[in-house]
Parts: structure tokens; sequence; C-alpha cells
């Protein structure tokens, strides 16, 4: 037992995985900025030219025998992504945020601060970057974009 | 003869639903008012069985009435009284022969005409239905077929949308390969121990030397 003296225990390991270490950590970091890459092309496949006939066969005979057909249009422009053609929820997202933006700005600015601006690429202020703490280690890895 | 109806050319055809509707609608005015129906089937009746008939009948009552007048003059009572009886006798024989025939056969007719007008609605009924079942039947192969374009349709958006899933979630697969690289290496991490001595030690280290 020392008496006077100071004892220490230090963690080791070798230098290759303590860099390995912090290059995941690091990249963690990284991944945690992430922003939510929304997607914008269609969802649901399209009604097709048959199925826009059917539709209005189905009306012509209702008008046949003295009925409404109930003509018109229904579903939202569908949107074409290299030939695959059908409807996207884009814009009930565009505008469920637009929403919250709206009645709930606090919460709407308070999600994205966690990433970075998916347009400007600026860190977010609530990102793993932005936190106000230094690694203990010293790191090998760089950091940053590209 | 610009603007003049073409009878040859063709009629735009009716849909089935359109037969259908028609049919069923025909039937049921022939049901409402079978009479009407049935008339309208007397008409040709009337000019070609009764008309014919009486014609007939007055055609004999012409050439007995003329047979009769020849025997008269023969025996040379022509415009006699007795002449004069036998040709009323005679023509009221006839008279009551076509009348006798006339309502017969337009009793005969009306009756075939009531039937005939309800197995016309019958057929119409049967016509009717028989293009709705059509039109249904070819309506449902249509949307079938149109729900199997769709979903081909919807199985190319499922691909791309998973490529896009897979592009964007890319950097998490990329961490994971690096967290399950070093996760599969043993333990790394070792613990060292180190004294630094303090005053005590240094006074109990030079007691030990005197």
């Amino acid at each position: 037992m020392a008496k006077g003296g100071r004892e220490s225990n230090d963690a080791t390991m070798p230098a290759f995985f303590e860099t390995a270490l912090q290059q995941s950590i690091g990249m963690g970091q990284d991944a945690a900025a992430m922003p939510y890459a929304e997607y914008r092309g269609p969802d649901v496949a399209a009604f097709n030219p048959m199925q826009e006939a059917a539709f209005q066969n189905q009306q012509n005979a209702m008008n046949a025998f003295g009925m409404q057909g109930g003509q018109g249009g229904y579903m939202p422009t569908p949107v074409n992504a290299g030939g695959a053609i059908g409807y996207s929820s884009a814009p009930v997202y565009d505008q469920a945020r637009q929403n919250l933006q709206t009645f709930s700005p606090a919460t709407a600015e308070y999600i994205p601060s966690f990433g970075i601006d998916p347009v400007t690429g600026e860190m977010g202020s609530r990102a793993p970057d932005s936190q106000p703490v230094a690694l203990e280690m010293t790191s090998a890895g760089r950091r940053g974009g590209k | 003869m610009a603007g003049s109806a073409n009878p040859n050319m063709v009629q735009p055809m009716l849909t089935p639903m359109q037969r259908a509707s028609g049919a069923n609608m025909q039937a049921l005015n022939t049901y409402s008012n079978p009479a009407a129906a049935a008339q309208n089937m007397m008409n040709p009746y009337n000019q070609q069985v009764v008309d014919t008939t009486l014609r007939d009948v007055g055609n004999a009552a012409q050439i007995g009435m003329n047979t009769l007048d020849a025997q008269a003059q023969a025996a040379g009572a022509f415009g006699g009284s007795r002449h004069g009886i036998q040709g009323a006798e005679a023509l009221k024989g006839y008279q009551q022969q076509a009348l006798d025939k006339v309502g017969a056969l337009r009793q005969q007719g009306y009756q075939q005409s009531m039937n005939n007008a309800f197995n016309a609605a019958q057929g119409l009924q049967s016509t009717g239905q028989q293009a709705f079942g059509m039109g249904n039947q070819l309506q449902q192969n249509q949307m079938q077929q149109g729900a199997m374009q769709q979903q081909m349709m919807q199985n190319l958006i499922n691909s791309g949308k998973q490529q896009y899933a897979g592009f964007t979630g890319q950097p998490l697969q990329n961490l994971n390969t690096m967290m399950g690289t070093i996760s599969a290496q043993p333990t790394m991490a070792g613990k060292e121990t180190s004294f630094q001595p303090g005053l005590f030690n240094y006074l109990q280290f030079a007691a030990g030397l005197a």
C-alpha cells in the first residue's frame, strides 16, 4: 500500500486500434449530423390509360341507366420519374412541414438543428460537432466532409 | 348530296349498357301497357289477314250475286220480286259470314298479339340481361388488366425507392461496417498502473538506508 505517493491506472490500447476507434466515433458523429433526405419521386403507381378507360366506361354505363356517373378528376397530378408514373407523397410532406412551421415553429426549427442544413451544408446548432465536448484521446482521424 | 343522310352509313355502335338499358325500357313499356304493344302488332295483322279475308268474302259475294243475276236473267225473272228477295238474302248471308269470320279473326289476332307482345318483352328482357352481362364482363376484364399494369408500375416504383433508401442509408451502412470491424477484434484495451512516490516514500527509503 503506498503512502504519500500517487498511484494511477491508465487505459492503454494499441495506437492503430485507438485510431480506428476514434475514426469510428468521428464517422458516427458525422452520420449523426446527417439530415433527413426526403424522397420526392412517385410513391403510388398512377392509374393507367386502361383503368381510366374503365372508369369512363363505368360512368357511361351508369349514365345509360339514368344514374349519376361521378365524372371528374379526383387524384392529384402524377409525377414522371424516368418513365415510372405515379402519385408522390412529397406535396403532402411539404404541406405537413409547412403546417408544423405555422403552428409549432419552435418544433419546426428544433428538429432540423440536429443535422446539417440540407441546402448550405452548415452544421446545425445541435449537431454533434456543435457540442462543447473535447476528445480525451488524440485522434489521427480526419474530420469533416468529403 | 351534301348534308343529306347516307342510308348506307354505319350507325354508331351502341355500348352493351346502352343496349341493355334500351331493351329494359322497351320491356317495361310493354309490361306497363301491353294493349298498346298488342295494337302495334294488330295493325299489320289487320292489313294482311282481316282485310284480305274481307276482300275474299266480298269477291265471293260478288261472284254469287252475278250468278244469281245470270240465273234470274235466264229465267226471265231478272228484276222481279223473287229475284230481289233472293239477292237480299244472299247478301245478308255473305255479310253475316264476313262478320263472323272477321270477328273470329280479330279475336284470334288480338289474343295472338297480346301473347306476342309479352313474348317480345320477355325476349327484350333476356337480350337486355345478356347485354348487361357482357358489358359487366368486359368492364371487369378491363379493370383486371389495368390493375395488372398498375401493379407492375408499383413494383417498379418500389424498386426505385429501395435503391434511393440504400443510397441515403449508405453512410450508416459504412459506419456499421466500421463498428463491426472494430468489435470483431480481440480485446485491445489494457490497464497500465503507475506509482509516483511522495515525500513519505522518500523518507522511508532514506531510513531504510541508514
